[in-house]
């Protein structure tokens, strides 16, 4: 049986990568590994590299002090906060928002079996994105530092421990979630908040965790010794990596008690959450007047509801509207000494430090992908479009107009924070402008482009086509991608031969021409295919 | 009305509807009757515009649903087997969405709403989240958003399934005023007694081709429509 649900939970996540929905039939074995590839290339080749860089730079002085242990500390504590923060909204909607909670609850399936395979999707996002830090962290301490039998079994179940503990993070955070959500109203905004919260919390130590990194590099010994003797626990953990006997004994115990201990309070309230229909007071309906809205109004006014209605959502798509603001307000507040420190080194190359304020607002603004996954998100009520007196395009342009809306606004704010901190020419500001807002464009198209070529219906749990579909996560790392190229043709490719302006004008036109191009495809074959859906 | 000529749909190897032609007029209760995969459903999410057809034509008051797909639309409503209605809206969120799709003044909406909400005894419930709904508060309010732009054809898949007794005979109270005046009703169902007391005129069909149509008297005669339906599904196995 445990096998039957984990092969369902297994299909439903992979589904893209083996099930090509437009021919409606298994995709071939060169287009099931093309897609795996490049999944692995994403999640290795960016966000591994990175981390594998950072490890390159501290492994070496740490185990040459003889603080392999801090080592494996710091980079088991990224692990399990890079870990949690990916996993931790997935566990709300995964276990108790599942469509087919009811379905399977009425089965003969005990509910710890089905708890279990609800939380293997959990541990799999958990252990995808802690594995991203702590694999390379590992396979540099291999290669720069010590190889025994005794360090291999230790990193190796230092990797386990990592994975468990985020889950049981993220279990006890879904909880509190899940808890605090029957009681309130307006939940879609008090999840957003405490997540919001949550991820201000992230970003805060990860600020602090650059300082604290070179700090601690330079004076490993004292610090070693200072959390040694006053995070006692934390050196333990740090231990388990350099695979001594005692740490790895009571690490393990330790985390795997905890994991009990949320399971047990998760499995004993796991019926009376999932089934629970809120405790919140009937709203009692009172006629008031109402304006008639345009078709397209009414289609707009429906996708906003649709993204305000969902924390899930919101907070894996829609991150932009709060970062982009926060962008511009900390470019008015520290942009003159960062202009300063970017014009000291690059100086000699003109137009850098203007090109990176540019790109600073695209990785912000790439934050923003909700048009990617909203094609998938009609689900079952796909009949509605299809059968409303709407045309295909009017649905499609309801859909970008919510991500051109949620996302031009901040970055025209942000465009105004840059004007008032950096001494811009007229032409030099309207091309900025330009520029980026053309790139605001150009990643609502494509993540729309990216939705209608990989659309899934049929989903359960919304995380499946917001978070782990191909769709959403192309739409970000393209956003990311667009940036590295941004800077990498003018840096490293001569672009800066041809001026700030003469770059960011020609950057601008081959995006335009790239949003133009997919405009076309939507209007034509988008169009039909999302008739077809 | 609604002119069906020669349809087929085949998925895959399998053809769902193979050369079926129905014409429903003004004024008739059309019933479609058929065993589970008998291919209902798709000839009607065919009519709707939901699925898109290899062969054939549909034509709404003379118009084709391929040729004049929005046209068509607005004429009709559709009420899909199972109500997967959007869950984040409130019933009259729900409502007003359809209303304004369907251009119909705040005026009109608001006597419809009234009078329809008021008679499936939805009211109340309105200013709920559709998620809180039950399938049967489902049913009634894609029932009352169908009726909202009063069109002039409406295509019902299942429409009682879930519907309470009073809600049911409330539905074929309405059916027949669409009817009466100068509308059209084409609806699948499995409740052959329902069919036999309600319909106008019935088709059956059967792996896709219809086996047989025409006015009640006509398909089934003296017999009772169960009777001659499990008949035609015996002699055609």
């Amino acid at each position: 049986m445990l096998k039957l649900l984990l092969k369902k939970q297994m299909t439903e996540i992979f589904r893209n990568y083996f099930y090509d929905q437009k021919k409606n039939r298994a995709r071939s074995k060169f287009g099931i590994f093309g897609y795996m590839v490049l999944f692995v290339l994403m999640m290795a080749g960016m966000l591994g590299g990175m981390f594998t860089y950072l490890s390159l730079t501290i492994c070496t002085p740490f185990a040459a002090a003889g603080m392999d242990w801090l080592y494996f500390a710091i980079m088991g504590l990224i692990a399990i906060l890079l870990g949690t923060f990916g996993s931790v909204f997935n566990t709300y909607s995964c276990l108790y928002l599942s469509k087919d909670n009811d379905l399977l609850l009425s089965m003969p399936i005990p509910v710890n079996i089905l708890m279990f395979s609800r939380l293997l999707t959990v541990y799999l996002m958990g252990l995808m994105y802690s594995s991203v830090v702590i694999i390379p962290a590992v396979a540099v301490y291999w290669i720069k530092a010590t190889l025994s039998l005794g360090v291999i079994l230790g990193s190796l179940l230092f990797i386990l421990l990592i994975s468990v503990f985020v889950l049981t993070l993220s279990c006890a955070l879904g909880f509190v979630v899940a808890k605090i959500s029957l009681k309130l109203k307006n939940k879609s905004f008090i999840t957003v908040i405490i997540s919001l919260a949550f991820f201000g919390a992230y970003y805060f130590f990860y600020f602090k965790a650059q300082t604290v990194i070179q700090k601690l590099i330079a004076n490993a010994a004292v610090y070693g010794a200072k959390i040694k003797g006053s995070a006692y626990p934390i050196y333990l953990f740090g231990r388990v990596g350099t695979g001594d006997l005692l740490a790895v004994i009571s690490v393990s115990a330790v985390i795997f008690g905890l994991f009990a201990v949320i399971w047990a309070v998760i499995s004993r309230s796991f019926l009376k959450i999932a089934t629970a229909s809120g405790n919140t007071s009937k709203r009692v309906y009172k006629e008031k007047a109402v304006k008639q809205r345009s078709a397209f109004s009414a289609l707009l006014v429906k996708e906003f509801g649709k993204f305000l209605s969902s924390p899930v959502y919101m907070l894996n798509c829609g991150l932009g509207i709060l970062l982009i603001p926060l962008g511009g307000v900390l470019l008015l507040w520290q942009g003159s000494s960062v202009i300063s420190i970017l014009n000291s080194i690059f100086g000699e190359r003109v137009g850098c430090t203007p090109l990176l304020l540019c790109a600073f607002v695209c990785m912000l603004a790439s934050m923003n992908d909700m048009a990617a996954p909203s094609v998938s998100l009609e689900g079952k009520n796909i009949w509605l479009m299809q059968s409303l007196p709407v045309t295909p395009l009017q649905v499609i342009y309801a859909k970008l107009s919510v991500q051109l809306i949620l996302t031009a606004v901040p970055v025209a704010f942000c465009i105004a924070c840059m004007a008032i901190i950096y001494p811009y020419t007229v032409i030099e500001l309207l091309l900025t402008a330009a520029l980026l807002l053309s790139y605001v464009l150009f990643s609502a198209l494509f993540g729309l482009f990216l939705g209608l070529k990989m659309p899934n219906l049929n989903w359960t749990s919304e995380i499946t086509p917001i978070k782990q579909s191909l769709s959403a996560m192309l739409a970000l790392f393209s956003g990311f991608g667009y940036t590295a190229l941004l800077c990498v043709g003018f840096m490293l490719l001569d672009g800066w031969k041809l001026g700030f302006t003469g770059y960011i004008a020609l950057f601008g036109a081959v995006t335009l021409i790239l949003c133009a191009i997919i405009w076309l495809w939507i209007k034509k074959s988008g169009s039909n295919r999302f008739a077809r859906l | 009305m609604l002119k069906i000529e020669h349809l087929s749909k085949i998925y895959g190897d399998k053809k769902a509807v193979d050369d079926l032609t129905l014409h429903i007029n003004s004024g008739e209760i059309y019933g479609f009757i058929g065993h589970n995969g008998a291919g209902k459903t798709t000839t009607l999410k065919s009519v709707v515009g939901i699925l898109q057809f290899d062969q054939g034509e549909i034509y709404i008051n003379g118009k084709s649903v391929v040729g004049n797909p929005i046209e068509c639309k607005r004429e009709i409503a559709y009420i899909p087997d199972n109500p997967d209605l959007y869950d984040f809206m409130t019933g009259i969120k729900y409502l007003n969405f359809i209303a304004d799709i369907f251009a119909v003044s705040a005026t009109d909406r608001k006597e419809r709403i009234k009078k329809y909400a008021d008679l499936f005894e939805l009211t109340a419930d309105l200013a709920q989240p559709i998620a809180a709904y039950s399938h049967g508060m489902k049913q009634k309010l894609a029932i009352i958003a169908a009726w909202i732009h009063e069109p002039k054809l409406i295509i019902m898949d299942e429409p009682f399934v879930g519907l309470d007794p009073k809600a049911s005979h409330l539905l074929k109270g309405m059916m027949r005023e669409v009817c009466n005046a100068g509308g059209a009703i084409f609806f699948s169902t499995h409740v052959l007694e329902v069919a036999e007391k309600l319909c106008d005129k019935v088709a059956i069909i059967k792996d896709g081709r219809l086996i047989r149509s025409g006015t009640m008297e006509e398909v089934k005669g003296d017999d009772s429509l169960e009777s001659v339906f499990l008949e035609l599904e015996e002699e055609l196995c």
